[in-house]
């Protein structure tokens, strides 16, 4: 399932700010940029910028306020894959996945996922969204 | 840690790029009323579009009831601003119009067609076509009973 494992080809951004939804623009912007080097064609673009907005979004309303956020972008020629992470407001935070936010990005991205990773000594909880965009339109 | 206040544009705006959204109201022809949005719709900026809409809807009497939101100047839109759209398109149909949008640009189109929002209000490529569509009668029998203006 996950040959992304590998790291041929891939290159790695990641960008990280504080967890507020005022940031949120740059990393949009980041996605944006890297999915036009990457040849993504013209609605792809526009849809994995949408859509790192939208899990960025999701994950600023569950972090922790002290949270930051962390987006990495691994990057392969016609391929990206998204790991946004926040930490959470509360170790039993659960993001919600019955909205219409939610629902946009499943539509935008070719694969998404949520990502709960429980708190462990000397590690917070950890609340993130993985997401994959192809270059162009893939066949459903 | 730097200091960030969410609400402030300034705090917004940490690279000089204009992020908060401008919302104009006007009308252009008899009947219609637009709304001009410049900017990116966001989960920050969505509530300024909905306070926007929600004006010129409040304000929409008999002879406004051709409601015509024009997203040219508009460089993002993400589900929070199309939710608003939506909203408002719902509220315009409850009065047995639709709500026109301009959606000139593919930041704007691709969200509406990717997620099927174009089936809530009708889409149009530039603004005199939308005021057009906004203005004309519903159906063919009405517009024989009321003619077109002179």
């Amino acid at each position: 399932m996950s040959d992304a494992e590998s790291l041929d080809g891939m290159s790695t951004v990641e960008v990280r700010t504080s967890a507020t939804a005022a940031l949120i623009p740059t990393i949009r912007a980041v996605a944006s940029d890297l999915a036009a080097r990457a040849d993504f064609d013209l609605d792809a673009i526009s849809d994995l910028r949408m859509a790192v907005d939208e899990a960025c979004a999701t994950l600023v309303d569950a972090a922790d306020p002290t949270s930051q956020l962390q987006c990495r972008f691994l990057v392969r020629p016609e391929r990206i894959r998204v790991h946004a992470e926040v930490q959470s407001a509360k170790p039993d935070t659960v993001l919600s996945t019955d909205t219409f936010g939610w629902r946009v990005l499943q539509t935008l991205a070719d694969e998404v996922e949520v990502l709960h990773e429980p708190a462990s000594p000397g590690r917070p909880a950890t609340v993130g969204i993985r997401l994959d965009k192809t270059a162009g339109d893939v066949p459903r | 840690m730097p200091e960030v206040t969410p609400l402030s544009d300034a705090a917004a705006d940490p690279f000089g790029t204009p992020l908060p959204i401008d919302t104009t109201v006007s009308r252009p022809r008899p009947g219609a009323i637009l709304l001009e949005v410049d900017g990116e719709i966001d989960t920050l900026t969505a509530a300024r579009l909905a306070t926007g809409l929600d004006a010129v809807l409040d304000a929409g009497s008999a002879e406004d009831r051709a409601v015509v939101v024009d997203l040219s100047g508009v460089t993002f839109l993400a589900s929070s601003g199309l939710a608003v759209l939506i909203h408002g398109a719902r509220r315009v149909t409850e009065r047995g119009a639709r709500l026109h949008v301009v959606a000139a640009t593919r930041a704007v189109s691709r969200p509406i067609t990717v997620t099927g929002a174009d089936t809530l209000f009708d889409t149009h490529a530039d603004r005199d076509s939308a005021l057009a569509a906004a203005v004309a009668p519903p159906v063919a029998p009405r517009a024989l009973l009321h003619p077109p203006r002179e």
